[in-house]
């Protein structure tokens, strides 16, 4: 360790076991095969990518596990060029509005701007991170 | 209810300063601000810090130092809007005539927990997966950029505007000199199209204010509205990029309270952290329609010399970030514009100032939380 004031030292904050602080429980959304897991609201239809959640944060209806389509539309997408935990750059994230589904983040298999709606589908994890990549040149308005 | 007035503000200088102890940061502020109010540390009735970092305890440790009794002391964390929320917590308990005198504390050390950019909190579903906060404000830059056919250099001319104005500020931690807009985009890329000096730098600071009812001092400053709100649910339904609804709600509520339109103010600090983030925090503040916020800094609008400056002290891109000394160093600024006294940074008309602060980085969530405060002179 650094004795360099400011370099190297433990912080306040939970880095993650990611890059050298303690385990913490996995926050991400969990890909189960063909979808991605969450919950739905039974009254709304509001999608969460999250499990444990008290009722629907959008109505305060009651919620049931649900599963969502690993397809969908990129809100917005950048390439990030520093690096960042376990990631080394450049690496792709994208907003991903899944089909009928939440909006879930993504990383993406070829770092990219992509042009807004650009069809994306979920291809698997890496480092336990949803990883998606391009459909094809179809764009949704 | 009482009217809540600024009595007196101070801050440290802004900078990479792990050499200082967070209290000394602190001390430097308080002490200035109580000097500027004309007070005895006595008169203080209680104490409310800002603070991200912490780091736990710092509160008690700072007040160590002033021989203060023991008054009603407590810490709010709100991520970037922790030193504002602090003070609009005094803001709140003078106007209901809880506290006769109040000391608002913003502080972070950041030097002496990141070495660059902020480390995500792995507790978050998308700081888990290494969203870092530039990456969340480009991710926002990105879908705006497209959205409303905005560019590269509208963008960077924010950071030209601001970094240039920084320059005249003695206690910033970036003032060498001002970038053009060619050097802006040229700077080596942190998160498309976010580029090096569209990124403010974290920063060590603290800044001090001392809030009380009316006393008949001309030098007080009138708070004529303080709005502070969470951040809510990130609806996807919705068409807002994240951040902005928050910025919004706090804004309509400051903008009735005060009974204002935007129009009337004359002199602004905002959340500039990223120079996508001024764009759209001034069209949530009402300052131009969605879509034409980027036309403001490369038209002169928010020019020290324009119609409605906007971060005449160089914002969070000279300044530098100490998460939680950030809102009370704007609110500083903002007293030196209203009286008078900022010096090279003055600006020409300044009767009615506001002070917009947004803290962000939840996942799904529209920011953590928000403030807006509007000031005038008497």
């Amino acid at each position: 360790m650094s004795t360099e004031l400011g370099v190297g030292r433990p912080t306040k904050r939970r880095p993650g076991a990611a890059v050298g602080g303690l385990p913490v429980a996995d926050p991400r959304p969990l890909l189960d095969g063909d979808a991605v897991l969450g919950v739905r609201c039974t009254a709304c239809r509001y999608p969460v990518a999250q499990d444990g959640v008290p009722w629907c944060p959008a109505c305060y209806g009651p919620v049931e596990p649900a599963r969502f389509a690993t397809t969908g539309a990129a809100w917005s997408s950048t390439v990030v060029a520093i690096p960042v935990g376990e990631r080394r750059p450049p690496f792709g994230l994208a907003y991903l509005d899944l089909d009928d589904g939440p909006r879930v983040l993504v990383h993406l298999a070829e770092p990219a701007v992509l042009p807004i709606g650009t069809r994306l589908r979920i291809t698997g994890t890496d480092l336990g991170d949803l990883v998606a990549a391009t459909i094809d040149d179809e764009v949704t308005p | 209810m009482n009217q809540p007035m600024l009595w007196g503000v101070g801050t440290s200088d802004y900078g990479l300063q792990p050499e200082r102890r967070v209290e000394s940061l602190a001390w430097t502020a308080v002490a200035e601000a109580v000097r500027d109010a004309g007070i005895t540390p006595g008169q203080i009735d209680a104490i409310v810090v800002g603070s991200v970092f912490g780091p736990p305890g710092v509160a008690t440790r700072v007040q160590r130092g002033l021989g203060l009794p023991g008054v009603p002391m407590w810490t709010v964390e709100n991520a970037c809007a922790s030193g504002t929320s602090a003070y609009h917590e005094a803001v709140e308990a003078v106007r209901l005539g809880r506290f006769g005198c109040v000391l608002v504390l913003g502080v972070d050390q950041m030097s002496t927990l990141f070495s660059g950019a902020i480390v995500p909190e792995a507790t978050d579903p998308e700081g888990a997966a290494s969203l870092p906060l530039p990456g969340l404000y480009a991710l926002q830059a990105q879908r705006y950029v497209q959205e409303f056919g905005v560019t590269p250099e509208q963008l960077a001319a924010v950071a030209v505007k601001n970094k240039r104005n920084g320059l005249d500020n003695p206690r910033a931690q970036l003032r060498k000199k001002a970038p053009t807009v060619e050097e802006v985009l040229a700077s080596r890329m942190i998160a498309d199209p976010l580029t090096f000096l569209q990124c403010c730098p974290t920063s060590d600071g603290a800044g001090a204010l001392i809030v009380g009812p009316e006393r008949g001092n001309p030098d007080d400053l009138r708070i004529e509205a303080s709005a502070m709100v969470s951040g809510a649910l990130w609806d996807h339904r919705t068409d807002d990029v994240w951040g902005y609804a928050s910025v919004v709600r706090a804004a309509e509520q400051a903008y009735a309270q005060a009974g204002r339109t935007p129009g009337e103010i004359d002199v602004l600090e905002v959340h500039d952290a990223f120079t996508i983030g001024e764009i759209l925090t001034l069209e949530a503040l009402g300052l131009a329609p969605r879509g034409k916020g980027a036309e403001l800094a490369p038209s002169g609008h928010t020019a020290r010399d324009g119609a409605q400056p906007v971060n005449p002290s160089g914002g969070l891109l000279s300044r530098g970030h100490p998460l939680g000394g950030t809102g009370t160093a704007q609110i500083a600024e903002i007293a030196w514009q209203l009286r008078g006294r900022a010096e090279a940074r003055q600006v020409a008309r300044h009767r009615v100032g506001l002070v917009e602060t947004m803290g962000g980085g939840a996942a799904g969530m529209d920011g953590n939380a928000c403030v807006v405060t509007i000031l005038s002179v008497l």
